[in-house]
């Protein structure tokens, strides 16, 4: 053990009572794409004591240029990417207890998983999930860090409970029509500069070096040579739903959330989005047909095909998703492409 | 006159990395407006504002030489 982490305890912030703290502590990955891969794999090597890593999908071909844990056989094998991210994982260091969790992480599902974590990093493609993350974070105060990219474009902001502005403070809603990696395209270099960001943070809260936590939201663009540092602390606010005086924590309530309904004998999964949208058809119908989907439209809906199913997406946001009776499936196609 | 920088598709969109406009005591929710008339296909509705590398609300005040930056949240991961 002592040689296996020689290099990280010689650095002194940490040192060997920073290892002791590391092998302590209990993260929680919500998410096992590309941040999560990345970040998994940093922490796993750096020795934590257990890792939780959630995530719904399963491995496909279009991971494998920037997923890091994946193989050619994962996706042949169609493995779970939790599971295949475990293994993995458990063959680079046998020393963490690596737990891997086939689910969607619903409000109600992070409850359960948030018993007994130290810090969520946060490696999901939406940002309902991240407002469920925020505000179980602050229910149970628990630090989280928020990670995000598409594109050569990437941010980070780490929130720590009872200190740091929450993202609602920040976003005051959740943002609709994100650009997703599926819309936007993404490359591997953007992602390792996002989980550079999050594992460097996740060292210090493990550590506890509260001090040297980045205070700052940062974002940056990898191609276009952009990089901006801007301080949040003014962002918090005492009326925060989320974090405030008179909090409810609003994305733990299920109302709030994204409805998938089946619908009886159609083979089809009906999405609805907490809020009536106003969605740019054209726009998104130009984007999904740059990146080779096949895209059919009117003036009310566009027709969008992926692989074995297809996306009906009206211009409110709700969308059918035609050739499947799996709610979970459903919805990460619809939140793959809509954010 | 204030620098306005654009992250992300806003630069796409824009079309530049930076305009150079007066904007001085005007608020954030002015400056948007601004640019929403000058560049049509830009969205601004859920971006998040930096002047001189701190958070800003919309109704904050723009003073002459600062510098503003739109930054959009993106969902990716």
């Amino acid at each position: 053990m002592d040689e296996r982490y020689s290099r990280q305890t010689l650095f002194s912030p940490i040192g060997k009572a920073g290892q002791e703290k590391i092998r302590s502590k209990h993260i929680l990955m919500i998410g096992a794409g590309a941040l999560g891969s990345g970040n998994a794999e940093i922490l796993t090597r750096a020795g934590v004591g257990r890792l939780t890593i959630v995530d719904r999908d399963y491995v496909e071909a279009s991971n494998l240029q920037r997923q890091q844990l994946y193989t050619e056989q994962d996706v042949e094998e169609k493995l779970p990417k939790a599971a295949a991210a475990a293994k993995r994982l458990r063959k680079i260091n046998s020393d963490v207890e690596i737990e891997a969790v086939i689910t969607d992480a619903t409000p109600e599902k992070l409850e359960e998983l948030i018993q007994g974590v130290d810090l969520i990093i946060d490696a999901t493609d939406n940002f309902e999930t991240r407002m469920a993350i925020n505000d179980v974070s602050q229910k149970y105060q628990i630090p989280w860090i928020y990670g995000a990219c598409v594109g050569s474009f990437g941010m980070s902001l780490t929130i720590l409970p009872g200190k740091t502005p929450c993202l609602n403070c920040i976003l005051k809603k959740i943002p609709i029509q994100g650009m997703t990696c599926d819309t936007g395209g993404i490359i591997a270099p953007t992602v390792q500069m996002v989980i550079s960001h999050q594992s460097a943070e996740a060292l210090k809260i493990l550590v506890e070096d509260w001090e040297a936590v980045r205070t700052s939201f940062v974002s940056f663009d990898l191609w276009r040579n952009q990089y901006t540092s801007m301080k949040v602390s003014k962002a918090k606010d005492a009326g925060c739903l989320s974090c405030g005086e008179n909090r409810t924590y609003p994305y733990l309530d299920s109302e709030n959330m994204t409805k998938s309904t089946v619908l009886c004998g159609r083979d089809t999964v009906q999405i609805r989005p907490p809020r009536q949208q106003n969605i740019q058809l054209n726009d998104l119908s130009l984007q999904l047909k740059e990146l080779g989907y096949k895209v059919k439209g009117n003036p009310y809906l566009l027709s969008v095909e992926i692989d074995e199913q297809r996306l009906v997406i009206f211009n409110d946001g709700r969308a059918l998703i035609h050739g499947t009776n799996d709610l979970t499936q459903a919805k990460s196609i619809y939140q793959r492409l809509l954010g | 006159m204030n620098k306005v920088l654009f992250f992300a598709h806003l630069r796409d969109a824009v079309g530049e990395e930076f305009i150079t406009i007066d904007a001085s005591g005007r608020t954030v929710a002015d400056l948007k407006q601004m640019v929403l008339e000058k560049y049509t296909s830009v969205n601004l509705e859920n971006v998040m504002t930096a002047i001189n590398e701190e958070f800003a609300s919309d109704d904050d005040m723009i003073h002459e030489g600062s510098e503003i930056a739109f930054i959009p949240p993106v969902s990716g991961g």
